[in-house]
Order: structure tokens, then sequence, then C-alpha cells
């Protein structure tokens, strides 16, 4: 057990304002406890891996519901009986990124259960009883041996691997805790995670400008001190002029603006005669019908009808020179947005592009266009064979954007058996420093893993995840999502690994990597 | 000429077209053509900072117009002007002297308007609900709101037109320049338009300003390479592309034709008015239907055109073209028949449009060498053209054919000698 001279964890400002509590004040009594806390790891390490906990409850389908519920995974593999049997599983199968919720706590752990044995419940409370009382988990690497099936009932077991510290973060001080927990389903070994937290004391004055996501797992009654001032910040440089304009909205129009709020261009649609029109209105401009008004969700790809590159006078929150596009969409209608992702010189009429979202603020969320680099060869809808033979290395994922509304955020930290109150309880978030509630991490990595499944289909096998955290992402904010194919092979050369980064209003939420299996490796 | 002596002078003698029959465009014989003119124009100074409020700019050119009538205030009983006008007709009436008001209206859709306003003191003519109808339109719009800048307000009504601009200003189009830019990429694309086809309209302004000693740009004609040198604004726009910002107003005595020939000046007919609004229309965002190559809403205005006026467009002796942009001077050409859709390009090369060439357009300067009121001035500069009074006098006694505002409801009209 070290102090290691550098931590890669998200929490720190730069390796330059990174200091050893040696050179800080009161250096002395800092050393004494700084040693103590490192016998301590010692100890608990030498101890070795903790014994079996088992899960409340078998892998199992009502809580695979809640989750892909919460999550918005469609993917069939998890849900659908008759899709499954069809597959290389032959059956249903978990989302491998739930492993870690099988064995959470939950809201009532059994009494002494787990606690005590825990190395990792160990470490934190001999960090708060040295006044690092407050925790962030900072990341998270999981891998999967395989797929998991109904009725399993998983073991973990954790071990303490590192601890690290003091360091000075963005946060406060504090040490970064490393453990290593492996799951099994009776002998087998089904899953390994390498899991850190940042436990520190929190910062008296104001607090940072970015702030890692809150841990977990660790129930201590600690406070996450998150960020409060920076999204001001950031959203005033991405204005250099006027706030932005807002549309108005009336009663015909609002389920657009609900869609873009919720990462869905919605084009009206008549039930009557079926015909699609935009922008919306009262009636249907086909056939007349007032009545049966409603909407589809387009399928978000289009080609340019014809655009401008907009260089002067100002333009209330726009950075000129902007592109505006006027794109006709795969379904018929034209739609009018910004296009961000290319140069004015690269931009033609008959261009593929493909719907973003541009949030703007908790209320708005403005439709945008991009260029669309998988238009061609692979613009059918999602099908059984994996798209990861045809994706080469640089390809570029669509974009994703996700409303992370408080219910998003209630839904998934209940579907992932987190009861940390930092993920349902405003005010506990809020006394806490934070702004609301906010996603907790178990969450985050399910939604990477959907972000890539979404694109590389239903047959695609997922490996491994492994995510840092940044900025929270607080209910209200909007997270996008963007991804590329590295030329990563991952261990066996065969595999393809996925770069995702997922930003919201404060900056960088979380950024990672996602592995698949080739095509036709057996789950 | 008194109020009392012409208060029922321009009652039309004989109604000639049922107002039920629901004829096709190309059958009507409205009220107007023929039976009403324009008696007076006038005009403040073109300035960048007139120093005086719109009102007093409004006034000082109704009274103009109506000198220039040989009428007085108290014969006045009509006022019309733009709904994006600062100064109520009461108010200019107040201000002018003018007693009792019989006829009131304002027309929408910006510099749409311009035409329509003396189509709609026609009717009121035609139909006897007034006998004398001063049309205005007076504006800072340099010194006070200027158009050209985007305009939040623009978004901030929850009603049709708020509704409308939420599709696009919220975007980033956001200006008048920017939703013309967005037309003319796709014409560009669709028939071979290029900027220099652009830039042969302002060349042309700028030429004719350039002897209008009321143009702002007076003396200062621009060669073709200038226009190509000049910034962008919003591509495929440069600025030399867009209309200046001008401090000014503009009125125009419209009564019935008998009267006219009773006052100061030859009378100017109306032989066509008419306004238009095409399907799925839009106010300067007219992009979600058809092919953005044209302007559908000329196109039903020139339809009428034609059809009142029984002229062809050959016929034409000079035309005042809606020049808030040079993009749509060559779709207007299009729509209103001068030349086959896509061949604007090739209608105006090698000066045609020029003073001397085959149809000259915009004698005056235009709003990018006069000035821009709204479309106002350029019938004043048809009026003169009818009269024979203009500085740039185009030879003959042709019909002169004025446009209003472009990519919005508009309008337009042709003016003949009596």
């Amino acid at each position: 057990m070290t102090t290691r001279a550098e931590e890669p964890s998200a929490p720190t400002r730069s390796a330059g304002e990174q200091r050893t509590g040696e050179q800080r004040t009161g250096e002395q009594r800092t050393g004494e406890q700084s040693a103590m806390i490192l016998a301590t790891a010692q100890k608990i390490r030498a101890a070795g891996p903790s014994s079996p906990r088992f899960a409340r409850d078998p892998v199992n389908l009502p809580a695979i519901r809640n989750w892909t519920d919460a999550i918005g995974d469609a993917n069939p593999l998890y849900t659908d009986a008759e899709f499954a049997a069809r597959s290389v599983h032959r059956e249903l199968v978990a989302p491998p990124a739930m492993v870690q919720v099988w064995t959470m706590p939950g809201l009532q752990p059994p009494s002494g259960a787990g606690t005590g044995a825990d190395p990792l419940g160990q470490m934190m409370r001999a960090l708060d009883e040295a006044g690092f009382t407050a925790v962030v988990a900072t990341n998270c690497a999981q891998t999967y041996h395989r797929y998991l099936r109904h009725h399993e009932l998983l073991s973990l077991r954790s071990e303490l691997t590192d601890v690290s510290g003091p360091k000075r973060t963005a946060l406060g001080d504090g040490w970064f805790v490393t453990t290593r927990n492996t799951w099994y389903s009776g002998d087998e070994l089904v899953a390994e995670m390498d899991w850190r937290v940042l436990k520190f004391r929190p910062a008296a004055t104001a607090p940072p400008a970015t702030a890692a996501g809150p841990a977990t797992t660790a129930r201590s009654a600690t406070t996450a001190r998150s960020a409060t001032t920076a999204r001001s910040a950031t959203t005033a440089g991405s204005a250099t002029t006027a706030p932005p304009m807002r549309p108005p909205v009336s009663a015909d129009t609002e389920f657009f603006w609900a869609g873009t709020r919720a990462g869905e261009l919605r084009i009206q649609r008549c039930g009557e005669c079926g015909a699609l029109r935009h922008p919306p209105g009262p009636a249907c401009l086909s056939c007349g019908a007032l009545r049966n008004q409603g909407y589809q969700v387009a399928a978000g790809t289009g080609t340019v009808y014809s655009y401008v590159v907009h260089r002067h006078p100002p333009v209330p929150g726009k950075r000129l020179p902007i592109i505006v596009a006027l794109v006709e969409l795969a379904e018929g209608p034209r739609v009018m947005a910004e296009l961000t992702g290319a140069e004015p010189d690269e931009v033609y009429i008959g261009m593929p592009v493909r719907t973003r979202f541009i949030p703007i603020d908790d209320d708005l969320v403005l439709p945008g266009w991009q260029p669309d680099e998988q238009a061609g060869p692979t613009e059918s809808a999602p099908t059984e064979s994996a798209p990861t033979e045809s994706a080469p290395p640089g390809g570029a994922l669509p974009e994703w954007t996700l409303r992370v509304t408080p219910t998003v955020v209630v839904a998934a930290a209940i579907a992932t058996r987190d009861f940390y109150p930092v993920h349902h309880d405003r005010d506990f978030a809020e006394q806490g420093g934070g702004k609301d509630i906010f996603l907790n991490i178990l969450t985050t990595t399910g939604l990477v893993q959907r972000y890539v499944t979404d694109w590389a289909g239903p047959a695609a096998l997922v490996r491994a995840v492994s995510i840092r955290l940044g900025v929270p992402c607080y209910a209200g904010d909007t997270l996008r999502f963007a991804g590329r194919v590295t030329d990563d092979a991952g261990p066996d050369g065969r595999d393809r690994v996925i770069a995702v980064t997922g930003s919201c209003s404060l900056g960088n939420h979380v950024t990672g990597t996602v592995r698949l299996a080739a095509a036709g490796s057996t789950a | 000429m008194t109020a009392d002596s012409g208060a029922l002078a321009g009652t039309p003698t004989s109604v000639r077209t049922p107002t039920s029959a629901r004829t096709p465009t190309s059958a009507r014989t409205p009220l107007i053509s023929g039976t009403t003119a324009i008696a007076g124009i006038g005009a403040t100074e073109f300035s960048k900072d007139s120093g005086r409020s719109e009102l007093k700019l409004a006034v000082e050119a109704v009274r103009a117009a109506l000198d220039d009538a040989g009428l007085s205030p108290a014969d006045v009983d009509g006022l019309v002007t733009f709904s994006m006008d600062a100064s109520a007709e009461i108010a200019v009436a107040r201000e002018v002297g003018a007693g009792e008001l019989t006829f009131f209206s304002l027309i929408g859709y910006g510099g749409g308007a311009a035409c329509a306003t003396v189509h709609q003191a026609a009717m009121a003519v035609a139909t006897g609900a007034a006998n004398v109808v001063v049309c205005y339109r007076a504006l800072n719009e340099r010194s006070g709101r200027r158009f050209g800048q985007v305009s939040v307000d623009a978004v901030r009504a929850v009603n049709s037109a708020g509704l409308d601009n939420g599709w696009h200003y919220p975007m980033g189009l956001a200006t008048p320049a920017a939703t013309v830019a967005m037309a003319a990429r796709h014409y560009m694309h669709a028939f071979g338009a290029t900027s220099a086809d652009f830039g042969a309209v302002a060349v042309a302004d700028r030429k004719h300003a350039a002897t209008n000693p009321s143009a702002w740009f007076y003396q200062r004609p621009i060669t073709l390479d200038e226009h190509q040198q000049s910034r962008w604004i919003c591509e495929p726009l440069r600025l030399l592309d867009c209309c200046q910002e001008t401090d000014g107003g503009v009125a125009v005595v419209v009564t019935s034709l008998d009267r006219a020939r009773s006052l100061k000046k030859a009378p100017v007919v109306i032989s066509a008015a008419a306004q238009g609004s095409g399907p799925n229309q839009y106010t300067m965002t007219s992009y979600y239907s058809g092919d953005l190559t044209g302007l559908p809403e000329m196109g039903v205005v020139a339809r009428q055109l034609w059809s009142q006026a029984r002229l062809r467009p050959a016929d034409i002796r000079t035309a005042v073209l809606y020049d808030h942009f040079t993009p749509y001077v060559l779709m207007q050409l299009e729509e209103l028949g001068f030349c086959p859709r896509g061949e604007a390009r090739n209608f105006i090369a090698g000066g045609a449009i020029e003073l001397g060439g085959a149809l000259p357009l915009n004698p005056h300067g235009g709003q990018l060498g006069e000035g821009y009121l709204h479309g106002m001035n350029g019938i004043a500069e048809a009026v003169r053209q009818v009269r024979g009074s203009s500085v740039n006098q185009v030879p003959g006694d042709g019909p002169v054919l004025v446009t209003a505002g472009t990519g919005v409801p508009t309008s337009g009209l042709i003016l003949s000698p009596a």
C-alpha cells in the first residue's frame, strides 16, 4: 500500500495541482494520520477476499424489466423470450451491466450481513473516522465472462486492492480506494469489476468547478459534495451574446418540443389518413382532419435540401458562423435546424444528415443536424447481424441524447437497487451541496452499455464495460453520448472496442469503453 | 378641388361583377381596374438618421403627396398603411389635419403590403367606401429599429406568426437575409445561377441610383467585381446583395380616375392591383412544400395583374421589382413571366435590366440604390415613369409594373397613363 505519485482518477484537477499531504501545513499530524490509514488498509488487504456475500434474489425477469424500463434499453434479448430463443443465448439473459445490481445491499440489508466483512465498508469507516466523510465513485471496470441466465444466484467476493492518498482533488483532500469484486454463479466466475471511489474531506470553501458522481455502494452517512456553480459558467461559455431565442409553444406544437426533450424528432401524423406534416398545426394538410392528429418519431435521417452559412449579424445564443440547414427527412417532411459537425465548405445539397438534439436549458432542447457518416449501406434498420463486422476503426457512432428527468434518475437508482438518498431525495442532495438528485454510477454504466448495443444491435455480445466518471449528471440535464470504433481489438485480437463519452451541461459526465465480442462468438 | 365638390365623384357608375360569382382568376373583371388612379406622390428625404419621429415623417410624406395631387388634408377620408408601421391612421389623420375618416386599413406581412395599400385604397374608392385615400409608410429603419438585425420579439408571442418564427429563429435562421439565402441556395443549385448573377441586379440598381439625386447612393455606382469582393452576410448572400437601411417616409394618394382627371397632375391609372398568398405560405420561410425555386405568392399576383390589365409581359416598359435582396429579383422575373423558369440569369445578362436595356428595372435605383422604404418608393417611381417625370425616364408610354415584398404574402400593381 503506497502513495502513488500519479493517480489517474477523475476528480483530480491536474497532476500539477496534486500534492502529497506532507507538503501541506500541519504535515506532522497529517503524516501520522496517513500512516494510520495506510496501516489499516494494509490490514484489510492482508485479510484477502471477503467471504461470499449472496444476492438476495436470483437473476429474475421482474428485476430485469425494471432495469430495462429505467435505462430505456429495448434490446429484445432481455425481455422477448422468442427472440432470445433464436439468439446465440437460446434463452432470456440479463443485461451484462446489471451484474452489480444483483448483489447490491438494497434498502433494508440483513442486519450484520456483509458490512463487517466487506473490505470496502471497513476502509470507508476508517476514513470516516479520519474526517474523510464524503464519497464519490470514480471508476468502474466490469468484465463479463458470460451472460447471466434467469434463476442463477450470484455471490460476490470483494478484495481491497489499493488505497492511495491523501490527494488534493477538485472535491477536497481525499483517498482513492480500489476494490476488486468477483461474481460467482456456483463455483463459476462469471464477472469481475475493479471499483474505485474517492473518500474525501469536503472542501469548506466554494464548490469546485467539476466533481465526480457520488458513490453508490457505501452507505455511510457521508456528504456528497458536488458542483453547484459550474452550470452557469458552462452555459455562459456556449452563448457569447444574448440568451438563446425560444420557440413559442401552443397546444398544436407542444408534442414536438416534448419530443426533443425526450430525444425524439416527432413529426405530426394524421391518424385519419396517415399524412405527415411539419411544422405542425391543428389540421391535417392532406385530408383536413382536425381530430386524431398524432405524431410519429422520425428515424432522424435525411438530406440537406438547402442551407445557409450565417455570418452576420449576431444571433442570440449562437457563436457565428453557423450553418442552418433545411433537411428533407427520409419520411418526406422538411425540418429546419442548425447543422454542426461539418465545415461550411463540406456541406452540400443532398448531403446525408442525422438528427441530434441540442439542450439549451431545463425546458428547451432544439433539434439539430450532424453529418450522417453511416448513411448508405448501413442505413437499414437494426438487424440481428453483428454490425461490428462492418464498422471500421475510426467510425463514429450516431450521437444519442437522453433527457435526464427526475424520473430517469429515481427509476434507474431504484432499478439498480441503489437507495443512497442523493439519487431520489432532492433535499438530501442539496444539503450535500448538490444542485439536485443525480445519476448513480450503476445507471451510467447501464446507459453506456445501452448506447453501444442500440448501435450494434441485439446480437452484439458485450464483453466489458469500463467507465470513468467526471462531472455529475443532475436531474433536468441532458446527457449526450458520442462514440467511435477504436482500433483496439481486445485481448484476443478479435473484439471491437468502442470508445464512449457522455457529456452534460457541466462537462464530461462519463468516458469509457465498451468491448464487444466478434460476430459469431458464443455467449 | 374641395372636399364638398368631390364627395361622390369616386363612386363607380355601375357595378359590373356580382360579388357572389366565384369566377376563375382569368375571368375576373374587378371594379378597380381602370376606374381608379394615383393622383399624387410625396416623400421625405431618404437618410440614415432622419432626426425626427416616424409619425412626423409620415405626416410630412402625406402632406407632400396631397400637395402633389392638389388636394387638402380635409379631402382625405381614407388612410391605409402597413401593420408594421408605427403610426396609426388616426394619429396621421390628426397630425395631417384630416377630419372624418370613412375607411382605414392595415396590411400585414411587411413589405408585401406596399402595393396592397394601393390595392386597398383602390377597392375603397371603387366601392364608394372612401373618395380620397392616402397610403403611407414612414420608418426610421436605420436610426431606429433595423429590420436586418435579429428581432427577438418576433418569437415572443404565442400567435401564428410567433409560432411560425419558432421553427426558424431559435435554430439560427433569424434574419431576412438568412431566409432569402436559404431559398437562393436552392435556386442556384437547381438552375446554375451564381453569385455574379445576383450581382448583376445590384450593379443595375446602383447604376440607376448614381444618376438619381434622391438616392442615397447618388453618384456611387459599383462594379460586379466590387459586388464579388463584398463580404458574406449569410452565404450565399453578400453585403451588396442586401438593400440599404433607410430613414424616411413615402405617401401615395388614390382616388377615382374621374376625380383624378380634374386634379393638378395627370392621372396615373391603376390598370391592375392584386394581392397574393401561395399554398402553404409562410412569412419569408415558405420552405415546406414546393421546390424552393420560385415565389408562388408572386405567381398568384402575376396572374391577376395580367388578367385585370389585359396585358402581357412584353407590353411592360419598365418594372420596379422589390429588391430587398437580389436573388428574389431573378425569381420575380420568372414568376411574372418575363422569362421562363430558371432563365432569369440569362435574361438579365448583358445589361438587359439596366437603363437602355430590354427591360430596365428599378430606374430610381431600387432599395439597394435609392432607399429602403419598404417598397413604397418603388410605387412613387412607377408613378413618375408613367407621368414621364423620372430623372431616369424610360422612353415610351407603356405600362409600368410594380411589385411588393418577396418571400411574404405580397402584392403588385400595373400603372398606365390615362
